[in-house]
C-alpha cells in the first residue's frame, strides 16, 4: 500500500505562515508523499513562493506539485518554480516522476491544466484568434499530461492538476462556470494510461469525489473542500508492502 | 464572524454585484476568486472562506470602502487547518 497526502488552494502568504505546519509536521508518520494541487501562492510572486518553501519545506516526505492560476498572476513563474525547487518540492508541468517506496514505484504526472468546458458544452478551437488560443492551450496541456502519464514506468499511476478534469467535482459551483474550472480533454488525457487517481484543486465550491468516463477515481483536494490541512488516500493494496 | 456595513441605501442592483465578484478576484490588495456574492433584499451578503482572519478584514475593508453606500452582510469563514483523522481506503 502507498499513502497518498494531498491538498491544493493553500494560497500562502506571510498571513498564512505556520498555519499548516503543525499537521505537516505529522507527515512522515501517515503519508509516503505530499503532493499539492496548484494555487499555493496568492499571486505567484516570489516572496510568496519562499513562505510556501517554509512551509511545505523540509517535512520528511518527498513534496511534488503543479503550479495553478494563482500562481501565474505576476508572471514570475520561472523564479517561483526555482524558489520551490531549492527547497526540494518537484514542480511538474507535462512531466513526471517516479517516486520508489517500500510497497512500489509510485508515478506521479502532473500538469496545470485549464479551462475549456466539459463534453457538449465545451469551447471550439474556431473563431476568432482569442478562442483559437484558449482552447488550444487547453489541448496542448492535456496532451503533455497524456504524455507523461503513458511515458512512466510504475506500479502505481497518479494524475496531478489544478484545473478539473471532470464536472462531477465541481458539484456546488454555478454551472455557468464550469468553462473556467476544467475541461474533458484533462479526463480523456488520464483515461489513456492506466491511472490509479486524479487529484486536482482550483473549484472551492465544489465537492469531494468524482470518477473520469473510463471510470478513474478524481478526488477534488482544494483546502475549502477537503476542510483540514490535507487529505489521505491509502492505495495499491495489491502491493506488497 | 458576521459583520454588516452600510445602509439606508436601496437594494445593489446585478452591475454592482458584478463590480465587487470582480473586485474581489482583481484587487491585488484580496485576490479571492471563492467567495460568493449573494444579493438579498436588503443588501448583498459575502460568502466563503479564506485562508486568515486578515484576508476576511480586508475583503469587507475593500468592499466598503469602494461601495459605501451598499449594505454589506460578510458570512465569510477561515478554513480550518487541522491535520486529518480519517484516511481514504482506495482498494
Amino acid at each position: 500500500m502507498i499513502r497518498i497526502a494531498a491538498v491544493g488552494d493553500v494560497h500562502l502568504d506571510q498571513d498564512v505562515l505556520g498555519r499548516f505546519r503543525p499537521a505537516l509536521e505529522e507527515l512522515p508518520d501517515c503519508a509516503d508523499v505530499l503532493l499539492l494541487a496548484g494555487d499555493l501562492t496568492r499571486h505567484g510572486t516570489e516572496s510568496e513562493a519562499r513562505c510556501v518553501a517554509q512551509e511545505f519545506g523540509d517535512l520528511g516526505v518527498p513534496v511534488v506539485t503543479v503550479l495553478g492560476n494563482h500562481d501565474h498572476q505576476c508572471d514570475q513563474v520561472p523564479r517561483v518554480v526555482k524558489v520551490l525547487e531549492d527547497a526540494g518540492i518537484t514542480v511538474l508541468e507535462g512531466t513526471g516522476i517516479v517516486l520508489e517506496f517500500p510497497a512500489g514505484r509510485l508515478g506521479v504526472a502532473g500538469v496545470k491544466g485549464f479551462g475549456g468546458g466539459f463534453a457538449g458544452r465545451c469551447a471550439s478551437d474556431f473563431g476568432e484568434p482569442e478562442m483559437k488560443a484558449f482552447v488550444r492551450t487547453t489541448n496542448e496541456s492535456a496532451d503533455a499530461l497524456g504524455e507523461a502519464l503513458r511515458g512512466l514506468d510504475c506500479d502505481l499511476l497518479v494524475a496531478l492538476t489544478h484545473y478539473s478534469p471532470v464536472p462531477d467535482t465541481l458539484a456546488g459551483e454555478p454551472l455557468e462556470i464550469y468553462p473556467f474550472l476544467g475541461s474533458y480533454q484533462l479526463g480523456q488525457a488520464i483515461d489513456s494510461a492506466p491511472t490509479a487517481l486524479a487529484l486536482h484543486g482550483h473549484a472551492h465550491a465544489g465537492t469531494e469525489r468524482g470518477t473520469t468516463p473510463g471510470g478513474v477515481r478524481v478526488r477534488n483536494v482544494a483546502h475549502p473542500v477537503i476542510k483540514q490541512a490535507y487529505s489521505i488516500f491509502h492505495l495499491g493494496d495489491h502491493l506488497v508492502g | 464572524m458576521t459583520e454588516h456595513h452600510g445602509g439606508g441605501a436601496g437594494p445593489p442592483d446585478e452591475y454592482v454585484e458584478a463590480e465587487i465578484h470582480r473586485l474581489l478576484a482583481e484587487d491585488p490588495a484580496v485576490a479571492e476568486q471563492g467567495i460568493t456574492v449573494v444579493r438579498r433584499e436588503r443588501g448583498l451578503v459575502l460568502y466563503g472562506e479564506v485562508e486568515s482572519p486578515h484576508r476576511r478584514e480586508e475583503i469587507l475593508r475593500r468592499v466598503a470602502e469602494r461601495f459605501p453606500d451598499v449594505p454589506i452582510t460578510s458570512d465569510i469563514g477561515v478554513i480550518r487547518a487541522q491535520a486529518p483523522t480519517q484516511v481514504e481506503e482506495l482498494p
